[in-house]
């Protein structure tokens, strides 16, 4: 058990830098797309709980860049939005543009199952503030989780809904598993317990959850091809939606270099 | 923003409590197409800022109504059916008068 930052080795530090970095950029990047829908949901109940759900993830990513601040001796605002966005390390699943609101339940559906079985895993971490703080995190988790599978069961419903879900899901699959993609220096984690278990382990229990439950729906679960598929660089690869999305997010930030308010 | 079915109709009434052991204030209402998203749309617009202990969410169809001015504002005075609508002030200060004068004659004898 570490109780700081202090008491780690400093491959441990670095390594666990690296995987804080990949789960804030997730949460942030998510979020930053999903508040694209604020004004133009479906309804204006659901506008709110979007706008929420959304905002709770970027919380997330907040204290998540705290604590990498900590770390590594950095500001967590600047790490946020001071990186060029070749820097930026969250999964391939999050270069995607919003689209339709039938693809945004897909990501986000891929997104929050996978996340769930990724903040139970280092709910267990021998870090301790990565611990406590997972820990936070699940409880807000659990209502994403709810509303994500009501509104992946809805779409189901209906044939045009389903087929736009269903191709989103093709679309989104190889990009999605890259969420497990290795960390580098995952082994000196793994074995000291900062991460419990390795990303593999964590891809198999995810698929094993998800994919039953797909099938029930008749939604596509990821191709040979999307199951083999590298993910070498599956938290490095960027997309020229994600070059607008950072130039949207960065804007506020970047127009006065260090401004305070 | 609502697409104007029918689907998107329905109406939710919320009610909220505060703390435990509080009543069940009605609070406003939220528009779901069915049980499960009301609740989470409750618990979005009253319940997310750590504000409630517990919500109702009642389908309004589900309310029986009484709105009958006949069997509610009834024409006659009826006041003395309120608690504080019987007035016995001034009863009460004559009877007190009756039955103090005698006595306190009596205490001097």
């Amino acid at each position: 058990m570490s109780e700081n930052a202090a008491d780690l080795s400093g491959p441990t530090r670095d390594a666990l830098a690296q995987l804080l970095l990949g789960i804030a950029d997730d949460e942030f990047v998510i979020g930053f797309w999903d508040s694209e829908w604020t004004g133009i949901a479906p309804m204006l109940e659901e506008d709110v709980a979007t706008s929420s759900i959304s905002q709770d993830e970027i919380g997330h990513a907040r204290a998540l860049y705290e604590m990498l601040a900590e770390l590594t001796g950095q500001d967590a605002d600047q790490i946020a939005f001071g990186r060029q966005p070749e820097a930026y390390r969250h999964a391939a699943l999050m270069n995607h543009a919003r689209t339709d609101w039938a693809f945004s339940i897909a990501r986000r559906y891929l997104y929050e199952t996978a996340d769930a079985v990724r903040l139970e895993a280092l709910s267990r971490s021998t870090y301790v503030p990565l611990a406590q703080l997972t820990a936070k995190m699940r409880r807000e988790e659990r209502y994403h989780l709810m509303h994500l599978d009501a509104w992946l069961r809805r779409l189901a419903s209906d044939a045009d809904a389903s087929s736009r879900l269903g191709s989103a899901l093709r679309t989104l699959w190889a990009d999605a598993l890259a969420i497990f993609s290795p960390v580098p220096g995952e082994e000196v984690l793994v074995r000291g317990g900062a991460l419990p278990e390795p990303m593999e382990a964590l891809r198999t229990r995810w698929l094993d959850q998800v994919l039953p439950v797909l099938d029930e729906l008749g939604l596509p679960g990821p191709t040979e091809q999307d199951l083999a598929a590298s993910s070498e660089d599956g938290r490095s690869r960027r997309t020229d939606d994600f070059l607008w999305l950072h130039g949207q997010f960065t804007m506020v930030a970047a127009s006065e270099s260090g401004a305070t308010w | 923003m609502s697409d104007g079915s029918p689907s998107h109709d329905r109406v939710w009434e919320v009610f909220r409590q505060e703390a435990e052991g509080d009543p069940m204030i009605h609070s406003g209402n939220v528009r779901a197409p069915d049980e499960e998203l009301a609740l989470h749309y409750a618990r979005e617009f009253y319940g997310r800022r750590q504000e409630s202990n517990r919500l109702w969410v009642v389908a309004r169809e589900a309310i029986t109504e009484l709105d009958d001015p006949d069997l509610l504002k009834p024409p006659f005075d009826r006041s003395f059916k309120r608690p504080g609508g019987y007035l016995i002030k001034h009863k009460l200060e004559a009877a007190k008068a009756r039955a103090g004068a005698p006595a306190a004659g009596e205490g001097h004898e």
